[in-house]
């Protein structure tokens, strides 16, 4: 089985890898990924048998398709992009994950790496003020009726309590906020893990970390992005904690018993459907609408914390620091997209996928309508982040999508195993990197050791131009959950 | 307590082998608490749960689900479970003590039990699971 899967894998091109229709039974498109040599060699069978399953699903148009970072996940491969034809597709869970609109966010300050003085207790500020790790408590205790106008408004609710700024919105995927949210749609027991963690940073892989501006690419985007060189920058990676993670199990139930009564045939029963327009499709969308608005509202309410301690700090206006953009890597999405040179409604998965729409895009502010979107992707703890911008080839190859991340290369048991988490925090420290987490294990398993280098990831996106590099960004310090 | 961590790139997969199916829902459980929280200490609060399900499959995501709900929203570290399945429903009494950030932050947290690769076999040496924890 393993070496039946990459066999099959043809090579199409410098950094472009086919899956035939065939590899596993019932495609009805072929599978693409995008992969440079050196980072072939880590790929896994496990990915690209999660690839090709996601290929045999209804409605599912073009190729199931793979971005640099692709590795082996469940249902959908991390990395994966799908368009369904809004009248015959179908919508899953399995393309979206648990953490539904885990994302990044971007945040410019006018300070400068000489500003920053101590550190070490910038960062220690940082991580008593934003509740990370497993059982934390978020700063506001939400009641059922601000949860609700939460998961209905998104950002635009913070916002409105005065954690943060009108221009905030303009500068979110979405404007913060997907209009088809249904609240109903969200179980009590969803709403009852999300009210007390709105605010919080979660565990895994989540962080905020502060970041210098270290080398501009394309100066005429970075302008317009507000970023130059030496700048002070604060990332915010996080999802919509206990609620989304609730929603997926909820609806991923509901639709497995509805996959059966639509006689969808599924290679992994995490890949759960329902036809788009179903009761069971629609509900999902609704709830996972829902969940990604909680998420958006989460991340502004991070940043007010950060904004609110930045300014204390360095004694810098609250808005003087601005949202550079804010992006969704897990989300389903209806989008019109061209097809064979007709527009057609189509609802893309991007299951650790980034959007990346490209110049003159209605869904963007007129700051970048030249420019194309924003892309943020974070590097792995300790080594570089990166921004870009969206393309007119994103839009033409892969639905306007790019990579997420790096992309693990190493599973958290074998890095706990083969890295010590306290001798990577010395190390990062003796780098001028201060880190700080719950534990030290937490520290090993995303260390830079196990994930794909974020370098060479940015690369092939920017060489195949489904995205194009603006800055490079380097961590001075982060907070872990 | 049997299992190991089997590869997997992204998320925790195990193998849990256990003579019954009582003792292997209760162990996956522990197994899930000790991912969480690191080691558990044993403690004097209980929950009972009863759950029924279409199939052995469904009943452990649905039982492990309630578990991490349960665990979460009352902020509680289960050490100790009882599991009785009768065809496809199930008791089970959960015991343990409050979360205390100074002891239960060794681990990492889970996000959600797949379907992917789910899999009961019974073998000789007893039930044998393969699962999946998205962290």
């Amino acid at each position: 089985m393993v070496d039946t899967m990459l066999e099959r894998v043809t090579r199409l091109g410098e950094f472009e890898w086919e899956v035939p229709r065939g590899t596993v039974p019932g495609m009805s498109v072929p599978g693409r990924f995008f992969l440079s040599d050196s980072l072939y060699k880590s790929l896994e069978s496990g990915a690209v048998q999660q690839l090709a399953n996601v290929a045999t699903l209804p409605g599912i148009i073009r190729y199931s398709l793979g971005m640099p970072d692709i590795h082996w996940g469940y249902g959908f491969p991390i990395g994966g992009v799908a368009a369904f034809e809004r009248d015959t597709g179908v919508i899953s869970p399995g393309g979206v994950g648990f953490d539904i609109n885990c994302g990044v966010r971007l945040l410019s300050t006018p300070l400068t790496i000489d500003d920053l003085g101590h550190r070490r207790e910038l960062i220690e500020t940082l991580y008593q003020a934003v509740p990370t790790g497993v059982g934390a408590k978020g700063p506001v205790r939400l009641s059922i009726g601000d949860l609700e106008d939460m998961m209905v408004q998104g950002a635009a609710w913070p916002v409105r309590q005065g954690y943060g700024l009108a221009e905030d919105l303009d500068h979110c995927e979405e404007r913060g906020c997907m209009t088809q949210a249904d609240s109903l749609a969200v179980s009590a027991k969803a709403k009852q893990r999300g009210m007390p963690q709105s605010g919080t940073l979660g565990a895994g892989n989540h962080f905020l970390e502060v970041q210098v501006v270290k080398e501009i690419y394309d100066p005429g985007a970075a302008e317009a992005f507000g970023i130059h060189p030496g700048q002070v920058c604060v990332m915010i990676h996080c999802g919509s904690r206990g609620l989304g993670h609730q929603t997926c199990t909820d609806h991923l139930k509901v639709l497995e018993g509805a996959t059966k009564r639509y006689n969808i045939e599924l290679p992994d029963r995490q890949l759960a459907c329902a036809p788009l327009s179903s009761p069971e499709g629609m509900a999902y969308f609704g709830a996972m609408a829902a969940s990604a608005n909680y998420a958006w509202a989460n991340r502004q309410m991070i940043m007010h914390t950060t904004r609110t301690v930045l300014g204390k700090m360095y004694g810098i206006d609250y808005e003087s620091m601005h949202l550079v953009y804010d992006v969704a890597h897990n989300v389903a999405k209806m989008e019109e997209h061209s097809i064979e040179g007709k527009r057609i409604a189509v609802c893309v998965h991007r299951k650790g996928a980034t959007r990346a729409f490209g110049p003159g895009s209605p869904d963007l502010p007129p700051r970048y309508a030249k420019t194309g979107q924003p892309v943020i992707i974070p590097g792995s703890m300790g080594s570089s982040s990166y921004l870009l911008r969206g393309t007119e080839t994103a839009m033409e190859r892969t639905f306007g999508s790019t990579c997420h991340g790096a992309g693990r290369i190493l599973s958290r048991s074998a890095a706990k195993k083969t890295i010590n988490g306290a001798k990577v925090k010395n190390s990062l420290s003796r780098e001028g990197i201060i880190v700080r987490a719950p534990n030290d294990a937490a520290i090993a398993e995303e260390s830079p050791g196990a994930y794909k280098p974020s370098a060479e990831v940015v690369r092939i996106v920017d060489a195949l131009g489904i995205s194009n590099l603006v800055a490079r960004l380097e961590p001075l310090g982060v907070i872990k959950g | 307590m049997s299992y190991e961590e089997l590869d997997h790139t992204a998320d925790i997969r195990l193998r849990v082998i256990s003579p019954s199916l009582d003792s292997l829902f209760a162990e996956t459980a522990l197994a899930m608490m000790k991912i969480i929280y690191g080691e558990p200490c044993p403690g004097e609060v209980g929950r009972t749960l009863e759950l029924e399900a279409g199939n052995t499959e469904n009943l452990l995501l649905d039982f492990l689900s309630e578990v991490l709900f349960l665990s979460e929203v009352e902020y509680l570290v289960f050490s100790s479970a009882i599991v009785h399945l009768a065809g496809n429903s199930l008791k089970a009494l959960l015991t343990g003590e409050p979360f205390d950030p100074e002891r239960h932050r060794g681990g990492t947290e889970i996000k959600g039990i797949s379907y992917s690769g789910l899999r009961i076999v019974k073998e000789d040496e007893g039930y044998v699971l393969d699962i999946l924890f998205d962290v």
